[in-house]
């Protein structure tokens, strides 16, 4: 009895240590790593929009119904000019991968050509779905027009198709619905002739 | 402190080709080289640092509990490593961080801790854990290199077969996983064996 007790008593000593180190190093890191978060994203706006100056964050009513209408995006911005004009659209989509979701960041100008997608935080598999972060499977996208949906395929692309990346068409799939999603709820604004905030 | 603890965890105790150990990551990551050394050098940062902790711990740790309280150790270290990464080394990050997560279910450093660690000194322990890491790396990066040859044409990203070569995907498909390692152990078992008559 006093052996399991004794036991049980180090083996508990052990946990709160590790939990007591664990939650210090969150404490320590964890504004780091929103920060660090927060930066990844302005930057990965800039490059699918680039000739915007400024970004303006959705809000409110028009964010709820795009998110619920259109699933799974998660996060919209407007595009804006130095003058105040709209130049166009950023959506922060997480499509389900092969293992968890994919961010998937599009930028699609006033006049419907998707000028850019960039992959964030993703747990594909190394070698094979992480491939979706190089350029060359994520510069595909850029150019495309928001009229037709993005198709995959999987030897010769053409029209508006893209090339899946070879053993990961799941990734693939994921990142090309988050696109198609962006694009359509692009499609929704236009037709409403653009936000109110 | 004996010196060929250092030593053999390189060749003679290859964790990979003698031990058998660590097999899910070692199939999953290999796809490229790259991948094999980035995942051997997360591994050995964490084998050493909780070789060292087990070994500081082995005689207050009671044999009963030993295995919980091991994978506690080393769930923590991998934990707050992977924290420190994102915070402030976002970069390196970037490129190891889907490594991190796949540490925790590494056997190697359950086995080391088992199996050394939890009986011998901190220094001898320190130099176990360098030299499986490096062994481990080292075994990774061959298999890398050989499945990222085959698959892809390439040894670290370098194309070295030309153009003209058609990569067989198997390569770095899960089944040339087993097809790889299957041949270079064959290979290595071979080399022992003559080495030993």
């Amino acid at each position: 009895m006093r052996d399991i007790l004794k036991t049980g008593l180090i083996l508990l000593l052990i946990c709160v240590v590790a939990a007591a180190a664990l939650g210090a190093t969150n404490e320590i890191t964890k504004d780091k790593i929103l920060e660090q978060r927060f930066l990844a994203n302005e930057t990965a706006k800039k490059e699918v929009l680039s000739n915007a100056t400024t970004f303006e964050d959705v809000t409110g009513s028009s964010l709820d119904e795009i998110v619920t209408t259109f699933e799974p995006i998660q996060e919209v911005y407007v595009g804006l000019d130095a003058s105040g004009n709209v130049l166009g659209y950023v959506f922060k989509s997480t499509p389900t991968g092969f293992s968890g979701v994919i961010e998937v960041v599009t930028g699609v100008t006033i006049d419907g050509t998707i000028t850019g997608v960039r992959i964030g935080n993703h747990q594909e598999t190394p070698g094979l779905g992480a491939k979706a972060k190089d350029s060359a499977f994520y510069s595909q996208y850029a150019g495309k027009l928001s009229s037709t949906p993005i198709g995959i395929s999987k030897s010769e692309p053409a029209g508006n198709d893209i090339q899946a990346i070879t053993g990961a068409t799941i990734s693939s799939v994921a990142v090309t619905g988050g696109v198609n999603a962006s694009v359509d709820a692009f499609n929704w604004i236009l037709e409403k002739g653009g936000l109110e905030n | 402190m004996k010196i060929s603890n250092l030593t053999k965890g390189i060749l003679k105790e290859n964790p990979i080709f003698v031990q058998l150990l660590g097999m899910c990551p070692t199939l999953a990551v290999t796809t490229s080289a790259m991948n094999g050394v980035g995942m051997g050098l997360a591994t050995t940062a964490v084998l050493v640092s909780s070789n060292i902790a087990i070994s500081m711990l082995r005689k207050f740790i009671p044999s009963q509990v030993r295995i919980p309280a091991f994978i506690v150790i080393i769930a923590s270290f991998v934990t707050v490593v992977g924290m420190m990464m994102e915070a402030f080394v976002p970069a390196l990050f970037q490129s190891l961080g889907l490594f991190i997560p796949l540490i925790v279910v590494n056997c190697v450093i359950l086995a080391r801790a088992e199996a050394f660690a939890s009986k011998n000194g901190v220094v001898d322990s320190a130099l176990d854990g360098i030299g499986m890491g490096v062994g481990f790396t080292l075994a990774l990066m061959v298999l890398g290199a050989v499945r990222e040859l085959i698959g892809n044409g390439s040894i670290f990203g370098f194309g070295l077969l030309g153009a003209s070569y058609k990569p067989a995907l198997i390569m770095i498909l899960p089944p040339g996983g087993f097809l790889a390692l299957g041949l270079l152990l064959a290979l290595y078992n071979n080399f022992q064996i003559k080495k030993a008559r």
